[in-house]
């Protein structure tokens, strides 16, 4: 409690001494920082292992993004490194959570409630909460500059800039083919065009080539929608587009829904890969053929990291799309200095949120102790889970636990520990709200 | 020509370890495995979520990731989950989630 109550004080300290220049270069002021220090050794319930560790600066870390990827690894800093100064820099006010956002289109839940703010980061972990815009990192010199004009040096930065889409050819600046894969305005949209739409109509939902956001996010979309669809349009239906050979993970579970439960509803072409669209008439061509007067497109573009990523020279992989890491610690292959995590980074681990919470820890972890000299641990864990709807009242899981491979040095999936329920029901729906409500509480509060 | 020389070295090395003191916080073994626990079970073991698991006795941690690994809680999710861990894996996680209030 006394903790909170200080990092609260201290915080609060130095976002008063806006705008924010404690750690432009090197004018940060020592006298806040000691004074700073000073209370924390009174006040603090933490062991201080060293007496004269309050004549030194701390370090720090600038984390950029504050999704799933980036509040956790600046929540963990803090919790685990009391030494770390952390600044978070995120463009908007508050995240939009991506899980859990299809059931907007259902109705189901309200875009405000998948709202998250960064509050908590600031008053229970002193994470210093910057709203700006990052323009250039100098990953040698580890600086970021902002669209404010600051520039702020740091000893790591950590960059979970998310994805970013692929343009579409012929689509243009058109909102009438959404992608609604970051959760926000176009998820509004789609909601309201498919409640817009007439009840014999034809709804569109497109899959990527991967690695994409979020593997089974596209197909349990799918079945939540042919399932309002059946209650709500009874006599529409829904194309499913993938650009991929099949259907990408949950194989037995998705396949079962899409030609039993929904039969009637949905239609599924694989290598089915968008080359071009034209919203005047709601066409889109596509490798298995051409569809034209769609009623409703959710069209989901291939993607690649938040364009920070190559800006700074870091998309080294996948074909230029993602970021190279070791995952000991998540350093960029080309800057040791800057590291990647989430959906940004390329690695055989899934790209989605609560994997993404695991790789911020292993990320933090191995931080903290290179900032004391350390190795990262050479043995890290991490898991993804998640689960899916089926219908608007029923939800399969689908889950993986991965262990570091030394020979490969990839996180590898545990055979016995990674798998799919069998089948799906409502006891899992419960559940899912469960774990939603816990995964986000363990990222930003 | 030696002694002052040894002098010197050791005052490097002492400011050297006296660098690393300054913000050596070794993460204690088994919290970053145990942290895979938090996504579900809130963070530390306890918080909004499925069961607190924090401040039971390291045998007692043990002994039910145990069961969930051998199938004994059923085939869901959490058992999938603790298969996919080593013994001294589940053991490092059980002592350190035992040290959480």
């Amino acid at each position: 409690m006394q903790r909170r109550k200080f990092l609260h004080h201290g915080s609060s300290l130095l976002l008063a001494a806006q705008p924010f220049l404690a750690w432009a270069d090197d004018d940060r002021s020592k006298k806040r920082r000691i004074q700073r220090e000073s209370e924390g050794a009174v006040n603090s319930t933490a062991p201080n292992p060293n007496p004269t560790a309050n004549a030194k600066a701390k370090s720090r870390v600038i984390v950029i993004g504050g999704g799933m990827a980036g509040a956790t690894v600046a929540k963990y800093l803090r919790l685990w490194g009391d030494a770390v100064d952390v600044v978070l820099i995120e463009r908007r006010t508050s995240y939009t959570s991506n899980i859990m956002s299809s059931l907007v289109l259902t109705g189901q839940r309200s875009l405000a409630s998948l709202n998250y703010g960064y509050d908590n980061l600031l008053n229970a972990y002193g994470v210093q909460v910057l709203i700006d815009d990052v323009t250039d990192i100098d990953p040698l010199a580890v600086r970021v500059k902002l669209a404010s004009g600051t520039q702020l040096t740091a000893d790591r930065i950590v960059l979970a800039p998310g994805i970013d889409f692929d343009p579409v050819p012929g689509l243009g600046a058109s909102d009438r083919m959404p992608h609604a894969w970051s959760a926000g305005p176009q998820t509004a949209l789609l909601a309201r065009q498919l409640a817009a739409m007439p009840d014999n109509g034809v709804v569109v939902l497109t899959i990527p080539k991967t690695p994409y956001r979020c593997p089974p996010g596209p197909y349990e979309r799918a079945c939540l929608l042919a399932d309002w669809m059946r209650q709500r349009k009874p006599r529409s239906k829904l194309l499913v587009l993938d650009a991929n050979m099949d259907i990408v993970t949950e194989k037995d579970n998705f396949t079962k829904a899409f030609l039993g439960l929904h039969g009637g509803m949905i239609e599924y072409y694989n290598n089915a890969e968008v080359t071009e669209v034209d919203p005047s008439t709601m066409s889109l061509v596509t490798r298995a053929g051409t569809f034209h007067n769609a009623s409703v497109v959710n069209l989901i573009p291939r993607q690649r990291a938040g364009a920070l990523v190559a800006r700074t020279g870091l998309a080294n992989a996948t074909e230029g799309r993602f970021a190279a890491v070791n995952v000991l610690n998540y350093a960029s292959t080309l800057a040791p200095r800057i590291h990647v995590i989430g959906d940004a980074s390329a690695t055989t681990q899934p790209k989605a949120g609560h994997i993404a919470n695991q790789e911020a820890k292993v990320c933090a972890d191995a931080i903290i102790r290179s900032l004391a000299g350390l190795a990262p641990d050479p043995a890290p864990v991490t898991n993804s889970a998640c689960y899916s709807t089926i219908t608007m009242r029923s939800a399969s899981w689908l889950t993986a636990v991965f262990q570091y491979d030394p020979v490969s040095s990839t996180m590898q999936a545990v055979p016995a520990g990674s798998a799919a329920s069998v089948g799906w029901n409502g006891d899992n729906y419960e559940q899912m709200a469960i774990w939603f409500k816990a995964l986000m509480a363990d990222s930003f509060a | 020509m030696n002694a002052p020389l040894r002098v010197a070295r050791c005052a490097i090395v002492c400011a050297g370890l006296l660098g690393l003191g300054v913000q050596a916080e070794v993460p204690p073994p088994g919290r970053l495995l145990a942290s895979n626990c938090f996504q579900c079970h809130g963070t530390n073991g306890k918080g909004p979520g499925f069961d607190t698991i924090a401040g039971k006795s390291p045998d007692e941690i043990y002994k039910k990731l145990r069961e969930f690994a051998a199938g004994k809680e059923g085939s869901g999710i959490m058992a999938r989950h603790a298969m996919g861990y080593t013994d001294p894996q589940m053991r490092a996680i059980s002592s350190w989630l035992s040290t959480q209030r």
